[in-house]
């Protein structure tokens, strides 16, 4: 199994290098980081010239790629080029709320998801099971940023007509610098959470009832029928075991792909997350923020692939890595 | 003759489906006696798994249903039986083995975790390391090499012959009055099929247990069994013991089946199979279910399902309005028996 991993990673190498590289190429074409400057008036054109050299803007792209490597392991992804501030605290700071949301928002998903797979396949076609399943269907259809503008609007409803403040719908804290765990931190970041527990949750669950279909009809849960064992033992030893095999990479995977930024979730909620983060980013043309985000990203996909993989081989004794 | 271990009277077991409902048991009634080996045979379809798994409780309701029926064991009835009572009967007094033990078995839990289960389910009391070693011991029973080592192992790293040895071992581990096995040699190699027919001959020496052996091979009913229901369209068309059945077939069914079967002993260019193919069970054919089929077919056959109905002795029954005409019919096998 170690050896296993440890190949794994090293295989990720060229992948990453790869992949940061044809981001490098399309970020740098797609804008100059110092338009901007350019239309004012009051920089002059030897200003220009020299940011433009300090930026290296004026070597060939691969050039630059190899400067901007450097900048990453010498100098932890370097720094902003509109800023010049570094961008490692700035990933870890956005990184640490993403994370935050997402923790939360996925472990309820995950719990309540399977949960309510197991109830809806073992009571297939029954009110519980319709019900769940056309919750699940919402879920699944419903488009990211309208359901978190549709809960914005309705809790700036709630606060506009009767003065009751039950979530914030914006921002982290009330003050700037308020603690992480806090009833005002939860409060702000209550309605972000939802957004994401509704549209996990939905995927769970009907990936989990699925699988537990998939599974209940087999002919070695029959068998373990056949023994007299108890019907729920039969769920819990027979079914469960192998339905949540599908389950986990699935879970593993939107995770990974969720804490690059619950992008659209992040952004109606003004949330200081890396999705966010990497908004503004962009519209600045800032190419090595952007690439740091790229790259963080990357290694997180990478990671949770490798964990997912990992995962399934501790539940399926099929599955060897050797 | 003794009480029969098991009393079936006119099953019905139907099952509800899109395109209207499947008869796929219509009214069966048998006995099995203590020690004997059932055999029924019948081709995919005919009601041989169904009319068995209903005993049990483990056709899926809905879209099954048990219409009417007894199923007398041990002076109960197990289609009347509440699931907590029928549960104390599966694995432990009645047990059964599958067709295909490549998906017969979890694959995500030890075999000896699995064959131990059958014994804590029934005896939740007994010891750890009783199980286990009982465990071995039936591994040992049923021929499974390095039994301790196979203990620990899942199903994958078992080949097909001895997944089924485990099955077979998992079926008696609480010695039950009655094994109940489904095709158990249908999924596997022919060399594999003869070593696994005789651990289960091995293992009903062994239990004593009463055997239903269903089957579509009948080279395996004339090894195995004492006596033989030859199922076609949810009803039993004959029933009697090997010997007469094999040697003087008296329902035109029977004598199909027998003559579709290729013979060693003789130079055949063409095999003879039933002409027509099996009828749908949503909507039968008025009459004995068979008559499209048979070369004896007439007006009356038409009209009325014949019972099924003694011919010569109690013992040996057929269900055909002309059993007579059969008389001195020459089955391929029935040579085979004189010489």
């Amino acid at each position: 199994m170690l050896t296993y991993i440890a190949r794994r990673v090293l295989y990720s190498i060229p992948v990453l290098l790869l992949s940061s590289f044809l981001s490098f190429l399309f970020v740098s074409y797609a804008g100059n980081p110092i338009a901007l400057l350019r239309q004012n008036p009051r920089v002059s054109h030897q200003t220009l010239i020299n940011l433009t050299h300090q930026m290296h803007l004026d070597k060939p792209v691969i050039v630059r790629y190899f400067y901007w490597l450097h900048d990453v392991f010498a100098d932890k992804l370097g720094n902003s080029l509109i800023t010049l501030q570094p961008i490692w605290p700035q990933i870890t700071r956005t990184m640490s709320h993403t994370a935050q949301v997402i923790i939360i928002s996925e472990g309820l998903a995950i719990m309540l998801g399977i949960a309510v797979g197991i109830y809806s396949a073992i009571r297939q076609y029954s009110i519980f099971d319709y019900m769940f399943t056309s919750i699940s269907f919402f879920g699944f259809a419903l488009p990211t940023f309208w359901l978190a503008l549709l809960l914005q609007i309705a809790f700036t409803d709630i606060f506009l007509h009767w003065n009751v403040r039950i979530f914030y719908t914006s921002g982290l804290n009330s003050n700037p610098g308020g603690s992480a765990w806090s009833i005002d931190r939860l409060q702000h970041i209550a309605l972000p959470v939802m957004t994401l527990l509704i549209i996990s949750f939905a995927l769970y669950s009907r990936y989990m009832r699925a699988s537990m279909l998939d599974v209940i009809n087999s002919d070695y849960v029959r068998t373990a029928r056949a023994k007299g064992v108890p019907e729920w033992k039969v769920i819990m030893r027979h079914v469960f075991r192998n339905a949540l095999i599908p389950i986990t990479t699935v879970t593993a995977l939107n995770i990974g792909g969720l804490l690059g930024g619950a992008i659209v979730t992040e952004t109606v909620f003004s949330l200081d997350g890396i999705g966010f983060w990497f908004v503004q980013a962009l519209n600045a043309k800032d190419l090595y923020e952007v690439m740091a985000y790229l790259v963080v990203t990357s290694v997180i996909i990478v990671l949770f692939n490798l964990i997912a993989d990992v995962t399934y081989g501790f539940l399926d004794p099929r599955i060897r890595y050797d | 003759m003794p009480d029969p271990v098991l009393s079936i009277r006119d099953l019905v077991v139907e099952f509800k489906t899109e395109d209207g409902i499947v008869h796929a048991v219509d009214g069966v009634s048998y006995d099995l006696f203590p020690g004997e080996t059932l055999g029924i045979v019948g081709e995919s379809g005919s009601g041989k798994s169904v009319s068995t798994l209903a005993l049990l409780g483990l056709i899926p309701q809905p879209p099954g249903r048990i219409v009417s029926g007894t199923a007398d064991f041990k002076g109960r009835d197990l289609l009347k039986l509440k699931k907590k009572e029928l549960r104390r009967v599966r694995g432990n007094e009645v047990a059964m083995v599958f067709q295909d033990p490549m998906t017969s078995l979890n694959p995500v839990l030890t075999v000896g975790n699995q064959l131990g289960e059958s014994i804590r389910t029934h005896f939740p009391d007994e010891k750890k390391e009783v199980v286990k070693e009982r465990v071995i011991d039936l591994l040992k029973l049923v021929g499974v090499p390095n039994a301790e080592t196979r203990y620990a192992q899942y199903p994958h790293e078992f080949s097909g012959g001895m997944r089924q040895r485990a099955m077979i071992a998992m079926s008696i581990t609480n010695s039950p009055a009655l094994l109940i096995a489904d095709e158990p040699t249908t999924a596997l190699d022919v060399t594999i099929q003869a070593q696994v027919l005789e651990v289960l001959r091995r293992v009903q020496a062994e239990t004593h247990a009463a055997t239903i052996l269903i089957t579509h091979d009948l080279g395996i009913v004339a090894e195995m069994c004492d006596r033989v229901l030859v199922m076609y369209a949810g009803h039993i068309v004959e029933s009697g013991d090997v010997e007469t059945i094999f040697r003087a077939p008296r329902h035109p069914y029977t004598i199909g089946l027998m003559d579709s079967l290729p013979k060693v002993t003789e130079d055949e260019e063409w095999l003879r199979p039933i002409t027509g193919s099996p009828p749908s069970l949503i909507d039968l054919p008025p009459g004995c279910p068979f008559h499209p089929r048979c070369f004896l077919a007439r007006e009356r056959c038409r009209q009325e399902n014949p019972p099924l109905a003694p011919v010569e002795g109690s013992a040996h029954q057929s269900a055909c309005h002309f059993s007579d005409e059969l008389i001195g019919h020459k089955s391929k096998f029935s040579q085979e028996a004189v010489a």
